[in-house]
């Protein structure tokens, strides 16, 4: 594994080397930011109803955590569904396009090292962009009273949920040679485990309902945003990196096998 | 240096090479002829490890591929015909970067890379971004990563494919040099007799996937000629064959 800083370093440099990254990370916060003032404006005018309407009793559940942190960051963990695929796209399937893949394979490196390195620098890129989204709730805390450990749960629950797609989206990469084929299966893929949820509301068999529960991503990132982190939780997107990891590593090692 | 025995490649039902055998002593400079199609790409993949054997062995400096294909690996030095260069980067960090998944050591990598750019005559642009290099330069370039290291054998293939005659002159001598002054194992693929005649003392002619002439250049000569020899055997083979390489 002692090449892997190498690996993970030269992909960083390489992704801010193109306006890709930049554009990609820009458009998330433009969006993510729209999105979460709205969130607060709102919550501001329901205020105002409230005091308007002498409703005070109501003023117990207008809670900024529930209602616009843990809000928003749902609606940030759908915005990472259409966001991790465009930055894993390029992972292997550039590589493979140009042609760089042959020095990969054939320089003294094992798979394993190739992998990890490549999904390490997405995990980078990752933690980046959830920093950035601090920044958001962040501002509440300079002029509200929000909780900070529920708000911390919520940051990571949204970085697990980002890592376990991006393991799914980095083995996608590696079975084609095309960027575009990447980002749209593993964007299907991702949404797809997002809204399992809902495909399980609408079977009658309890069996097949909890399995489709279980497999889907929201089940595994709601009570997270609610401020529960549960191991088996951050167990199941645990899990999920180290099967797509492990696939993509097969994925990689078949390339000399064609 | 380099011991080949009855390697054998399949794409699905297409045979691309075919029980081919071959030995290279340290310090031999070996010309790899055949037609576009013979299978020259895939035995060069097959004996830099980007390619699994379907069937037989290749050894490289004492290392069998299949059970230590990491020490195997990194006793080679390899261009493939498209330079597997990252256009993003300078081309001194990539040939640095090269040098370090190649496992030279941190304190020497800075010396190597120094070396393969004086080499490679590469010193004047070491910090150009590679995309904004002439295609000549690029190549330069992929033989900077492919000695960065100082690998025991050197595996070029097509080197001078796509570029132009000066380019090809300069290239041809990069090569030349590294080949003669160094002491290298050198195989070089080509369909190029030219370039045979100018690099290599021995000669190894494919087609059809199958090995069908290894001699040395003198005695080639002394036989009709290369092209005469060349000819000759891809006839007898059966002509030329429409399969391209690619990934």
């Amino acid at each position: 594994m002692r090449h892997v800083p190498a690996i993970a370093a030269r992909e960083i440099r390489s992704a801010f080397s193109t306006p890709v990254a930049y554009v990609l990370i820009s458009a998330y916060l433009f969006i993510a930011g729209f999105l979460f003032f709205g969130s607060f404006g709102f919550f501001l005018i329901q205020l105002q109803q409230i005091q308007a309407y002498g409703l005070h009793h109501l003023l117990e559940r207008m809670n900024l955590n529930d209602i616009v942190i843990a809000q928003s960051f749902g609606t940030f963990a759908t915005l990472m569904a259409f966001l991790v695929p465009l930055l894993c796209m390029r992972a292997f399937a550039e590589e493979r396009a140009t042609g760089s893949i042959e020095l990969l394979l054939t320089s003294p490196l094992t798979s394993w090292e190739i992998v990890i390195g490549k999904y390490l620098a997405i995990l980078a890129l990752i933690a980046l962009i959830v920093a950035l989204t601090a920044l958001f709730p962040a501002l509440l805390f300079a002029y509200g009273d929000p909780e900070l450990w529920q708000t911390l749960a919520n940051l990571l629950t949204l970085f697990a949920y980002s890592a376990g797609i991006a393991a799914l989206c980095c083995f996608v990469s590696a079975l084609t040679r095309s960027q575009i084929v990447a980002a749209v299966v593993g964007l299907i893929a991702s949404v797809l485990l997002l809204v399992l949820d809902f495909a399980a509301e609408s079977t009658s068999s309890e069996v097949v309902q909890q399995v489709l529960r279980y497999v889907g991503t929201s089940g595994h990132f709601e009570p997270g945003l609610r401020g529960q982190v549960r191991l088996e939780d951050l167990t199941y997107f645990g899990v999920m990196a180290l099967v797509f990891l492990s696939l993509c590593r097969a994925a990689v090692e078949s390339l000399r096998w064609r | 240096m380099i011991r080949v025995a009855g390697l054998t490649k399949r794409y699905g039902n297409l045979v691309a090479v075919r029980n081919v055998s071959f030995e290279v002593a340290e310090g031999e400079v070996v010309g790899f002829l055949g037609p576009n199609g013979a299978g020259k790409t895939t035995t060069m993949r097959c004996l830099t490890g980007f390619l699994a054997p379907s069937d037989g062995r290749v050894e490289v400096a004492g290392h069998d591929l299949a059970r230590a294909p990491l020490a195997g690996r990194a006793a080679v030095g390899y261009l493939p015909e498209l330079p597997p260069l990252y256009p993003e980067m300078r081309v001194d960090d990539y040939v640095g970067y090269v040098a370090s998944i190649n496992g030279v050591p941190r304190a020497q990598r800075a010396a190597h890379v120094e070396r393969a750019l004086e080499a490679c005559g590469l010193s004047d642009v070491r910090r150009r971004v590679i995309r904004t290099l002439s295609k000549g330069f690029r190549q330069r370039v992929g033989l900077a990563q492919a000695i960065v290291h100082e690998p025991a054998v050197l595996v070029f293939d097509e080197p001078t494919s796509g570029l132009d005659p000066l380019q090809i002159a300069e290239i041809r001598e990069l090569i030349r040099r590294l080949a003669t002054e160094q002491g290298r194992t050198v195989i070089l693929s080509t369909h190029v007799l030219a370039e045979v005649e100018a690099i290599c003392r021995r000669v190894l002619i494919i087609a059809y996937g199958e090995l069908r002439l290894d001699a040395p250049l003198e005695r080639v000569r002394e036989s009709g000629g290369l092209e005469e020899t060349f000819r000759r055997e891809v006839e007898a083979a059966g002509g030329l064959s429409p399969e391209g390489g690619g990934e």
